[in-house]
């Protein structure tokens, strides 16, 4: 048994009692498995396996697609096994489609197993002073399988029918060790003296990048003394799907973050530690330093340029496990065994600000719209969450309501819808907003083994981050951008017979996904390139609501409508809002739901505004629709010029029914006869121009409009109306003949 | 009021009456907006020297802009494709609509809780308004008259109608100045030495031409209503609205060719120049950026003076309802011949006479009109009302058919007036 682990009830912190004092949470109930005589742990991130290895077999975990919202999970994950060959496992991943799997049998040999045939190859170091450092799988086009060798990467292909590794590339340069992660498709290469010069390669879908070689800072802790770098200090985190790399400088006391370009590497700036160890962690979107020694996590949002935390310290925690505290202590898997495999972390409570203590998701809301005085970037933040996209979204809606019916300043509402559309829109872009696809637990195809699940447990609880750990195959898993988590699996002697063996249920999208690449850093690129290293993931995403973006749609529904019916007092504060969203939305686009505009129309009309609704309309601020028109002929009872800008609408809308109708209404048949003519109008009754005309008390209009019916329509002559106006029409005629004479 | 006209053997002395009481009207109304109404004034000194001695400087300043060369050039039949007492709007697109209603939300909200108006101009034409009709058509005139960067710049190159051609303000600018100096002077001290006057310290001239001009600040600052004793600033001009007989702070900013209007109400600023100073601080920190966007957003889409220019026709256009208007620019109707310009003014005597007596006969229901004459040198003068919209036209293609010119108008209507004048 190789891997330390502790155990998942480590004494608890401090904080004793309430469940509700932390930012980060662990799922619980976590995945357990158990299988005699485990040896050793593996995580594959490329896969995002979890692999025990027992003296003959070894089992696979598929994990399934997590959602937070079943709370609590499923920790029953199934799980394949395959039968390998006996040996030692230094270091095992499995092939992208998972046919295959790689197995380092020494510092000189890896060898491969093909599941479908049973069969095994050998691929050997060609000299003696070459050791393998490592390997991993790429899905570049140009190679299957990269080894780094202390000599150099050997890019190889694989190939299927002679069942053997072909040499494609060969890159030489010295390399003390390496840090990769399948989410970025970055290898990084450390050298020199100090381990500190790197050269970084992406193997992306796109092809191979090779960035500038870099050196990394160092603070000396005295002269002539020069701290060398580990492997363990540097991490590679994906963020908004940016690459950045972290890297602790243990005198400095500062964790150093640098990103990665196309063709340059920049420092972005430097975070103070308060631990000897700290670990590091990406969920959504948010970068979670775990302060290990200090046993709190400090969650950092890189997007906004600032370096402040957005939330006060906390420790994790445990979900629906509140007074057991997992440890977050890093195993102590010295020989590079496989590691922790760390739970869902959960996010639920990110809170902004640095006073914000509160975790249950309601308070937030309080919380936030309590103390706004930055809500264009407390939205910002929520817009940018995935992982709880109906919260964030719910939150930012009651944001937005609360804005305005407090009455803020527009200049600040206006921010802050900007950032609502301007997140709608971008969603739209990247597809996001529409996607309600349920790609759930995809079992990678493997077939399923049943697993003993009886004697042993093998215990993996943890949290921190040290699943960056390069030698071992745990990392930061999560090929989404947007949904990362930190694994950490362990055993532990002690406990290996009754100690848990959590992991995360996750998706498993093995080749299936399809394209989504988020791509955030077009707008805020902000190196000296604007050719940034994306993370290029094709991957689907699960969940039916991906995206917190708000439509406009919904914009009307639950913000402008709702505050619409609390709002008291002088409404034009509420047009200048509209106005503000209308603003936004042509900025980006985006068509406006015409219900919006009859808002604005009732509350122009209220406060009796009508010059300023004409140029409203005149202008199109507020866009011609049926909707519109109606309204302006409703509002137009109590302002002439209103009812016809409505008229109008309707003519210019081509609407020929209501606007007739309408004309007659109002009296002007002849007006509407000629329109009715010219547009071939014949829906309109004629009884109605006959009753207008009848109450005009001019029988020579009558017989004009009798006339007219008689020759517009075939057999008028036949109808009642005909008959009935035309018996009015002799009566008027007898009348006037009577009082003349 | 009345106003008497001379009628002299001169050809160009053929008037539309209607055109010299809008005058009258405009006047009055101007006067009114700054001084208050005449009757209060009465009461006040019912011996009429205080109302005189207001009104003499002030009209003779109004009737300064309309002089030709020596002599007064009232609104005659050359002026027919011209209507005074209404406003000339900028058609823009949706965008800059909205940032326009943007920035007026600022505007009008930068007092504080005191609801201040604002109307914008760009170049001599009107953006936007939230004061009430009447009101705006008074103080677009007066903008257009001597606040618009056209006006301050002293009229070189004028366009707008409502002031003269490039000659008269030539003229307006020089001597007619010099001439209306000394006479308001004249007035000025008899009003001094009258027993009446001693109680007037000063009279204000607020049509005096020249005397506008652009701060550091942007702002446009005059020292026609006096200087602040205590802080040696010149006074805030301050206007009287129609609509609420409110009495407002009158602070217009220039922008390039942008000229916001901010109409504070008086009674809303306690401490007088210095309130005002405060409230202007705060536009400048609100407003600035919006404006700027603003300005660009308009400068884009401006299409220049001839803008509204539809070749081939010599139009305008009225609605009556909104107080609204656009005409050919003077530079294309000065192109037509006097025979069809008095064929038009004619027809436009007949139609001012035929709308008076509708309106006498049943008020509400709007009449509508279509009159196509014949000119002597074969032109088309067209007049068209309906829906309260008018249309006046000439149409100069000589020897060309009834049906053309029915089929001019109507491709017009349909292209330039979204149809309202497409009959059948």
């Amino acid at each position: 048994m190789s891997g330390k682990a502790s155990s998942s009830s480590q004494p608890s912190i401090g904080l004793s009692g309430s469940g509700a004092l932390s930012h980060i949470y662990i799922q619980y109930p976590p995945l357990r498995c158990s299988i005699p005589e485990s040896r050793g742990l593996h995580y594959d991130d490329g896969t995002k396996l979890l692999i025990p290895s027992t003296s003959n077999q070894f089992v696979l975990f598929t994990q399934q697609i997590f959602s937070w919202k079943t709370v609590p999970f499923n920790p029953l994950a199934t799980s394949t096994s395959d039968s390998i060959p006996e040996g030692p496992i230094l270091s095992i991943r499995f092939s992208l489609d998972t046919k295959l799997i790689a197995i380092q049998r020494s510092s000189s040999e890896i060898q491969f197993w093909i599941r479908e045939t049973s069969e095994a190859f050998s691929h050997r170091c060609r000299s003696d002073s070459e050791n393998i450092l490592g390997f991993f799988w790429t899905d570049c086009p140009l190679c299957d399988f990269v080894v780094v060798k202390n000599s150099g990467l050997d890019l190889f292909a694989y190939d299927s029918v002679a069942k053997s590794l072909d040499l494609v590339e060969m890159r030489k340069l010295n390399v003390c060790w390496y840090v990769y992660t399948h989410e970025s498709r970055l290898v990084l290469l450390a050298s020199g003296m100090q381990c500190r010069t790197f050269t970084g390669f992406q193997l992306s879908s796109a092809g191979i990048v090779r960035l500038p070689k870099f050196d990394m800072a160092m603070a000396k802790p005295e002269a002539n003394s020069k701290p060398v770098l580990a492997a363990e200090d540097v991490y590679i985190v994906t963020v908004y799907g940016r690459i950045y790399c972290l890297q602790v400088d243990r005198v400095a006391m500062l964790l150093h973050s640098y990103r990665f370009y196309r063709d340059a590497v920049v420092q972005q700036g430097s975070l103070p530690i308060y631990s000897r160890k700290i670990a590091v962690s990406v969920v959504d979107n948010v970068l979670l330093v775990h302060q290990i020694d200090a046993k709190v996590v400090i969650l950092y949002d890189i997007f906004a340029d600032s370096r402040a935390p957005i939330s006060a310290p906390l420790p994790l925690q445990s979900r629906g496990f509140p007074r057991s505290y997992s440890s977050s202590s890093r195993s102590s898997g010295k020989d590079g065994e496989c590691s922790e495999v760390n739970n869902k972390i959960d996010h639920e409570g990110i809170i902004y600000g640095d006073n914000w203590t509160f975790i249950v998701p309601d308070l937030i809301c309080d919380a936030i719209a309590a103390s706004s005085s930055e809500t264009p970037s407390v939205l910002e933040f929520l817009q940018r969450r995935k992982l709880e996209a109906i919260k964030a979204k719910q939150l930012c809606l009651g944001i937005a309501r609360t804005v305005i019916l407090e009455r803020r300043p527009v200049s600040m509402v206006s921010k802050a819808i900007d950032v609502l559309v301007s997140s709608y829109s971008l969603s739209l872009k990247t597809g996001s907003y529409f996607k309600g696809i349920k790609t759930e637990s995809t079992s990678s195809g493997v077939a399923k083994t049943s697993v003993a699940r009886s004697s042993t447990d093998v215990s993996t609880s943890r949290i921190d981050g040290t699943s960056i750990r390069h030698e071992s195959t745990a990392g930061v898993d999560s090929e989404y951008p947007s949904r990362a988590s930190t694994f950490s699996a362990s055993e532990s002697e002690e406990n290996a017979s009754s100690a848990p063996l959590r992991t995360d249920s996750r998706d498993l999208q093995l080749g299936g996904g399809k394209v989504d690449r988020v791509n955030l850093t077009g707008a805020h690129s902000s190196g000296p390139t604007d050719n940034p290293v994306f993370v290029n993931i094709s991957e689907q995403q699960d969940s039916e609501l991906t995206s917190p973006a708000i439509s406009p749609d919904e914009m009307y529904k639950f913000v402008f409508a709702a505050v619409e019916e609390e709002m008291v007092g002088d409404p034009s504060y509420l047009v200048s809002i509209i106005v503000e969203f209308l603003c936004s939305t042509n900025m980006e686009k985006i068509k406006v739901h015409p219900n919006l505009y009859v808002l604005a129309i009732q509350l122009l009309a209220r406060n009796e505004r009508y010059a300023e609704l004409e140029s409203f309309v005149t202008n199109k601020i507020l866009e011609p629709s049926k909707e519109v028109a109606l309204q302006l002929l409703e509002s137009g009872r109590q302002n002439i010029q209103t009812r016809k800008l409505g008229l109008e609408m309707l003519r210019q809308l081509s609407l020929h029914h209501d606007y007739v109708s309408l004309l007659v209404q109002d009296g002007r048949y002849n007006e509407a006869l000629r329109y009715a003519r010219k547009y071939q109008v014949t829906t309109v009754r004629p009884a109605l121009f006959l009753q207008a005309a009848c109450s005009s008390n001019n029988s020579q209009h009558l017989a004009a409009v009798l006339r007219f019916f008689s020759d517009f329509i075939p057999d008028f002559r036949t109808t009642s109306d005909f008959t009935t106006y035309y018996g009015i029409l002799n009566e008027m005629n007898t009348s006037v003949a009577a009082t003349s004479f | 009021m009345v106003m008497v006209v001379e009628k002299g053997k001169d050809s160009d002395a053929i008037w539309r009456i209607d055109a010299l009481r809008k005058v009258l009207k405009e006047v009055h109304s101007l006067f009114v907006m700054f001084y208050g109404s005449i009757r209060a004034m009465l009461e006040k000194d019912p011996s009429g020297g205080l109302i005189r001695s207001h009104l003499y400087p002030f009209i003779m300043d109004y009737l300064s802009d309309f002089p030709v060369g020596k002599k007064l050039q009232l609104p005659s039949f050359r002026d027919c494709l011209k209507e005074r007492g209404t406003v000339q709007m900028l058609t823009m697109g949706r965008e800059a609509a909205i940032e326009v209603q943007s920035l007026v939300s600022v505007l009008d909200s930068c007092a504080g809780n005191s609801s201040c108006y604002s109307m914008i101009l760009f170049h001599d034409l009107l953006v936007s308004t939230t004061l009430s009709p009447d009101d705006t058509i008074n103080l677009f005139t007066y903008a257009v008259l001597r606040l618009s960067p056209n006006a301050l710049s002293s009229g070189v190159n004028s366009w707008s109608y409502i002031r003269r051609g490039s000659t008269s303000s030539h003229f307006v600018s020089g001597s007619a100045l010099t001439h209306s100096g000394p006479v308001s002077e004249q007035i000025y001290h008899s009003s001094d030495t009258s027993p009446v006057g001693n109680n007037i310290n000063r009279v204000t001239r607020a049509l005096q031409h020249g005397k506008w001009y652009k701060g550091k600040d942007g702002f446009l600052v005059t020292d026609i209503w006096g200087v602040d004793v205590g802080s040696l600033v010149c006074a805030t001009p301050t206007v009287w609205l129609q609509q609420t007989e409110e009495a407002m702070y009158l602070c217009p900013y220039q922008f390039k060719s942008l000229t916001l209007i901010l109409l504070i109400p008086v009674s809303s600023i306690l401490n007088g120049e210095q309130g005002v100073a405060l409230v202007k601080q705060q536009l400048l920190e609100n407003a600035s950026l919006k404006i700027l966007k603003v300005e660009e957003k308009l400068s884009k889409g401006w299409g220049g003076e001839n803008a509204y220019h539809v070749s081939g026709y010599r139009y305008l256009l009225v609605d009556g309802d909104r107080n609204i208007s656009r005409a050919s620019p003077p530079g294309k109707v000065t192109t037509l011949a006097k025979e069809s310009l008095l064929a038009l003014s004619k027809l436009r005597d007949e139609v001012d006479l035929e709308k008076s007596r509708a309106k006498r006969d049943n008020a509400g229901c709007e009449k509508d009109l279509e009159v196509s004459i014949r000119a002597k040198n074969n032109a088309w003068a067209i007049a068209r009302i309906t829906g309260g919209k008018e249309l006046y036209m000439v149409l100069e293609k000589a020897s060309e058919t009834l049906l053309y010119a029915s089929d001019a108008v109507e491709k017009f209507s349909n292209r330039y007036c979204n149809g309202a004048f497409s009959l059948d």
